[in-house]
């Protein structure tokens, strides 16, 4: 008996043993400090300073398996996976490319997908007030705005106010379905019949002057019917708020003609994306409201706005003033706001630069005259345009572009923070339309993070992706295995330090003093040489001297005629050479310099060299 | 159709018992060189038997008839006497499939060739009989706005009282004793699930069956196999079994491995071990999909991913009653190992194949319970700590994961107490529990990140021996790792309520007498985070009180899951 009671007596300590083990599991779960509402601040000292590095979330890495709703891997007009977590799991990689701020895709709930395709891009907005749960939750965005913040890398926030996803039809036959028609009736030249094919979709009906149309057998019958969708499976339902009514839009069916102001306003994007009503008081205050607030709940440093050329001007000073004068009473100021008009011309990019408009644009301009032209038609003499091309270019930028800082923004003027870039989302990555020449990549590179302005970089540039056109140009990254070893990387990364270290290279102004329009076998073909100093850089110089030749060598001369700079007398030397060779100036200031083919220096007075 | 049995006892040759076999062995044979040499298949025609909804062969071709062997008694069954169970005119053969043999039973009777031969039946020491047991429970209830009431919980395991929705279950049960070391079981338990025909107007049902197995007893050593509801001790007001709750196809063998004797302090130690497996019809455990018919035209089903999980129970129990009275001990240990193998599935949004890797879990618990024995009078502490997939309820499966997509990193903790107090015309239930529920996924904030629990009291009072009124007070809280929409506080769920149910019970006074026919009402307050719980659609999102008026009825006997 004694022996069981000492059995018993065992088995009832063992099983507060057991009770025991389970108590250092115990503890309260919480949401991280990191998660919740930050304290806004202004991050930003000048935004010359920083380099923006453009992700789609979706595509740079996926840090929780538990967003990857729908994913199908391998087809990039699905989702692929990418997440917040995954940025937050990768800014160290970031921080070692030497880029200082996040442009990150979208944050918004959008519409799942439309026609096979899937919202991974996050432009087809759907709910403003929620974030899109492919990417994470607010606690999530906040955290990665904490984290980045941290590592002094700042987050701009892609936004955009044209236009909704696709979450009404027209119903153009009053049937209240969402019909696709196609059929003939007209004359067939020649043939003597009727059979030419029409296509009518309701879902994104051609651009009709008067608005979208309904007809009948017996003709027009006026307007078409706004039909809000209900399909919840794809949250394909209607927005919240004053965008969830039919006269939020404008109804006027899809663009056909970019060049046609009307079209361009108030015309849907292509694609079913319904154009907002931008030009009502509430719209506006809506639109203002709800983005703000982003700001707000997850001290971002600026945004990235969608397709400004499709939304009136009026409404970008009500939107900017407003913006502004809502963060700045909380800490945060030099809030960047630029915006994207995918446009070539320059004087219509300028146009959203006007007093109490936007800080900067996306400088598509040069992404065609300089990047296009220039470096990726290095391959072709007979496609590639002279240097001069530049030079004009940036010439035109006190012309077209806003001199003098936004009132309460970010305290340079447009036409000195143009966000410069090379390729983004919307246009096939360099490589590809370079025919993969990466010598050109690095050369176009060393323009990039050199001239005047804000360097904005596209994911995967580094790890030399390639890709085609939407969606071949949103590759996802995560299959590089983040490779900090390759060429392109070390050369962007060397890149990104050189401009931190030299204050000429940030906030210099700018004198072009080489550009010529040979390409050809001519001594000094390719060649483009500017200067940075003076202005915000004080008595800090640079010199860049850039070959944009892809078959020889080339000189800043061209016969008699050489290359002057404004720093005669000095020694410079080559910070990106890695046996750093000097150059003495003479005292004329004229310097000859052979650059070989697709190479470029990047010269600052032996004084000035920091260690 | 399903009779009782005698079994027959009869003296036999070494030649009688080599016939038979020989006779099966033949047969047996045959089949198995039909099964191997099938006959050309037509073009047009598979090869095999086309497969049922499963994939496995009909079962027709695959299961030869056995040939049937009945063995005649030679001499007069005797009359049964006075209290036996009267021999049932049947054939003897245990196969119900069997057809009848008309005069089976009749003495002398022959079938085929086999000779006539002499059997004599031994007296049987047999006992077997029928028992039908039933758990149920059936309301019908408002919720006072015209439309019916609804559960209003936001924690795994809250109060029963509204939440507990209809639910039935019947059970036919075969006992059995041979002899006085040798007894048997089998256990059939259908359970239905609501809405039933007088609610729905449908005449469908969903019914499940749950318990379906066999077992023995040899001596003091008890084994079973089959599908079974194998479970400890639940806690009624919440309608949970805190410590061991397996749903498996599988089989255990248990016994007392200890028990005095002697008067004084009575102990007795008790062993049980369980495996089971599970394979849930979902594409994380199992999953078929259509392909190209090898033969002919259109699909055959193929099996693309079976993974059951596989789980181990073992559990060691001890009694101690002090002055071997009535009072006493009731001391659990609990563990449980679970494995799941690694798979491939066809994610059905996308139709792409993805891989799940394997995944184990284990869990350890214990309780400790104390109890009078007088008028169902307990107290009961449990604790149990599970990682890895143990960490989840076998009958779901989990939906989110670590990054390696196991369950790795996931853990539940939890600690439960309920207790029952009867005296004269009062009686307390009463329960609680917190939980800490860790899904693995590598995100801090996440709907499966939840600290959760409950406190119930349910004071009744006795009005005689047949009525009865209760009243009961509960809170429930889950707090999320999230923050709550709109607001930078954590996402804390509460919801508070208070009940009335007077009721008639005619088996008598007592907190776990049954049956109870009801009236019920009960209020539940819910805060704004239980609102948020919820789509802006749906009216709870907006409702802060919420009514349950209603009527109905509990019933327990004889059952073998509800002892």
């Amino acid at each position: 008996m004694k022996a069981m009671q000492s059995k018993s007596s065992r088995v009832v300590m063992a099983m507060l043993v057991a009770g025991a083990c389970a108590l250092p599991e115990i503890g309260c779960v919480t949401v991280p400090n990191e998660g919740k509402q930050p304290a806004i601040a202004t991050h930003v000292d000048d935004w010359r300073d920083e380099v923006i590095y453009q992700v789609l979330v979706d595509r740079f890495a996926n840090g929780d398996p538990n967003n990857d709703y729908k994913v199908r891997p391998g087809y990039l007009a699905r989702f692929q996976g990418g997440d917040w977590q995954g940025l937050i799991d990768h800014l160290d990689y970031i921080k070692e490319l030497g880029v200082t701020t996040l442009w990150i895709s979208p944050v918004v709930k959008n519409v799942e997908t439309d026609a096979d395709v899937d919202s991974y891009h996050g432009y087809w907005a759907q709910d403003l007030t929620q974030t899109n749960p492919h990417f994470g939750d607010l606690a999530q965005l906040r955290k990665l705005t904490a984290a980045a913040h941290d590592m002094q890398l700042k987050v701009v926030l892609d936004i955009v106010t044209n236009h909704m996803g696709q979450v009404f039809y027209y119903d153009m036959n009053l049937n209240g379905n969402p019909d696709i028609y196609i059929g003939g009736s007209g004359p067939l030249q020649g043939a003597g019949s009727k059979s030419d094919i029409v296509r009518i979709t309701e879902y994104d009906p051609d651009w009709d002057p008067r608005g979208v149309q309904a007809f009948t057998s017996l003709g027009n019958a006026g307007r078409a019917p706004v039909i809000f969708i209900q399909d919840p499976s794809i949250n394909r339902v209607p927005p919240k708020g004053i965008l969830g009514t039919a006269r939020a839009y404008h109804g006027f069916g899809r663009i056909l003609n970019y060049d046609d102001e009307k079209q361009r306003l108030i015309g849907d994007f292509p694609g079913g994306l319904k154009d907002v009503a931008t030009e009502l008081p509430e719209v506006r205050a809506e639109l203002i409201d709800l983005y703000t607030r982003w700001a707000e709940v997850a001290d971002l440093d600026g945004f990235r706005i969608d397709t400004v050329k499709h939304v009136e001007y009026e409404f970008w000073t009500e939107f900017a003033t407003a913006v502004r004068a809502r963060l700045a009473p909380q800490g945060k100021s030099k809030f960047l706001m630029f915006g994207e008009a995918f446009d070539g011309n320059d004087k219509l990019l300028g146009s959203y630069t006007q007093p109490g408009m936007l800080d900067s644009v996306f400088y598509f301009s040069q992404h065609f005259q300089v990047f296009r032209d220039i470096f990726q038609n290095a391959h072709d003499e007979n496609a590639q345009k002279g240097t001069d091309q530049i030079q004009k270019l940036w010439a035109d930028r006190v012309v077209n572009y806003n001199t003098q800082p936004q009132p309460g923004g970010t305290g340079i003027a447009p036409a000195k923070s143009l966000v410069n870039f090379m390729d983004n989302h919307d246009v096939s990555r360099f490589l590809f339309e370079a025919l993969g020449d990466k010598e050109a990549l690095r050369n176009a590179l060393t323009l990039l993070m050199t001239e005047e302005g804000i360097p904005c970089v596209y994911y995967g540039t580094e790890q030399e992706l390639a890709g085609g056109n939407d969606p071949s140009n949103r590759e996802v990254l995560w299959t590089t295995g983040f490779d900090t070893t390759n060429e392109t990387f070390r050369h962007l990364s060397k890149l990104a330090r050189l401009r931190a270290k030299y204050i000429s290279l940030r906030r210099g102004d700018t004198n072009v003093v080489y550009a010529t329009p040979h390409v050809k076998a001519e001594d000094d073909a390719g060649i483009v040489a500017y200067e940075r100093a003076g202005g915000d850089a004080g008595d800090q110089y640079a010199l860049v001297v850039i070959n944009t030749n892809a078959r020889h060598q080339s000189t800043t001369a061209d016969g008699a005629k050489a290359m002057k700079i404004t720093k005669p007398g000095v020694t410079l030397v080559d910070v990106l050479d890695p046996e750093s060779k000097t150059y003495a100036v003479p005292a004329n200031g004229e310097l000859r310099i052979i650059v070989p083919a697709q190479r470029a220096m990047i010269l600052v007075p032996q004084e000035q060299l920091k260690p | 159709m399903l009779l009782p049995e005698t079994p027959v006892h009869r003296k036999s040759s070494l030649l009688d018992r080599v016939v038979p076999l020989l006779i099966v062995a033949t047969a047996f044979v045959t089949e198995t060189a039909f099964a191997q040499a099938p006959p050309p298949a037509s073009p047009a025609q598979p090869a095999q038997p086309a497969p049922g909804p499963t994939g496995a062969p009909a079962p027709a071709a695959a299961q030869p008839a056995a040939p049937t062997v009945v063995i005649v008694p030679a001499t007069p069954v005797p009359a049964p006497a006075p209290g036996e169970i009267p021999r049932p005119d049947a054939p003897l053969s245990s196969d119900t499939s069997a057809p009848s043999v008309p005069g089976a039973t009749t003495p002398g009777v022959a079938r085929g060739n086999e000779p006539s031969r002499v059997v004599t039946e031994a007296p049987s020491a047999h006992e077997g009989h029928f028992e039908f047991g039933s758990y149920g429970r059936v309301y019908a209830a408002s919720d006072l706005r015209g439309g019916t009431g609804r559960g209003t919980n936001v924690v795994a395991f809250g109060p029963r009282i509204v939440d507990e929705g209809n639910y039935a279950e019947l059970e036919l049960r075969r006992e059995d004793k041979w002899s006085e070391r040798v007894k048997g079981r089998v256990v059939a338990t259908l359970a239905l699930f609501p809405p039933f025909f007088h609610f729905s107007g449908k005449a469908t049902q969903a019914i499940a069956v749950r318990n379906l197995y066999a077992q023995g007893t040899y001596d003091k050593v008890t084994m079973w196999a089959g599908s079974r509801m194998y479970r400890g001790d639940d806690i009624y007001l919440l309608n949970w079994w805190p410590l061991d709750n397996q749903n498996t196809v599988g089989g255990g063998i248990g016994a007392p491995i200890y028990k005095s004797e002697g008067p004084g302090t009575s102990y007795e130690t008790v062993l049980q071990v369980h495996a089971g497996q599970q394979r849930l019809d979902n594409p994380y455990q199992f999953q078929q999909i259509p392909v190209v018919a090898p033969y002919g035209f259109g699909t055959v089903d193929v099996t693309k991913l079976d993974r059951p999980r596989t789980i181990e129970t073992v559990k060691l129990t001890q009694f101690v009653r002090p002055g071997g009275g009535s009072a006493g001990f009731k001391a659990v240990l609990y563990g449980e190992l679970h494995q799941l193998a690694a798979g491939t599935f066809v994610d059905p949004l996308t139709k792409v194949d993805r891989g799940l890797p394997e995944d184990s879990g284990w869990m350890l618990g214990s309780q400790l319970t104390y109890f009078t024995g007088k008028r169902d009078t307990y107290a009961s502490l449990v604790m149990r700590h599970a990682r890895g997939i143990a960490a989840y309820d076998p009958l779901a499966v989990p939906i989110t994961f670590a990054l390696d997509r196991t369950t790795s990193g996931a853990s539940e903790t939890q600690i439960a107490l309920s207790g029952n107090y009867e005296q004269e015309e009062f009686s307390i239930l009463y329960a609680a529990y917190v939980r800490f529920f860790r899904d693995g996924s590598p995100a801090d904030t996440s709907t499966q990140k939840y600290d959760e629990g409950t406190a119930v009291i349910r004071p009744s009072v006795f009005l005689g021996d047949y009525f009865g009124i209760s009243v009961e007070g509960s809170y429930q809280q889950r707090r999320l790792a999230m923050l709550q929409p709109g607001t930078n506080d954590q996402l804390n769920a509460g919801v508070t309520k208070f009940g009335v149910m007077p009721y008639f019970s005619p088996s008598g006074r007592g907190s776990y007498k049954r049956p109870q026919i009801r009236l019920l009402y009960v209020a539940s307050f819910r805060d704004s985070g239980t609102r948020a719980l919820y789509p802006v659609e749906d009216v709870f999102s907006q409702r802060k009180a919420e009514h349950f008026l209603g009527i109905g009825a509990e019933w327990w006997f004889n059952s073998s899951s509800y002892p």
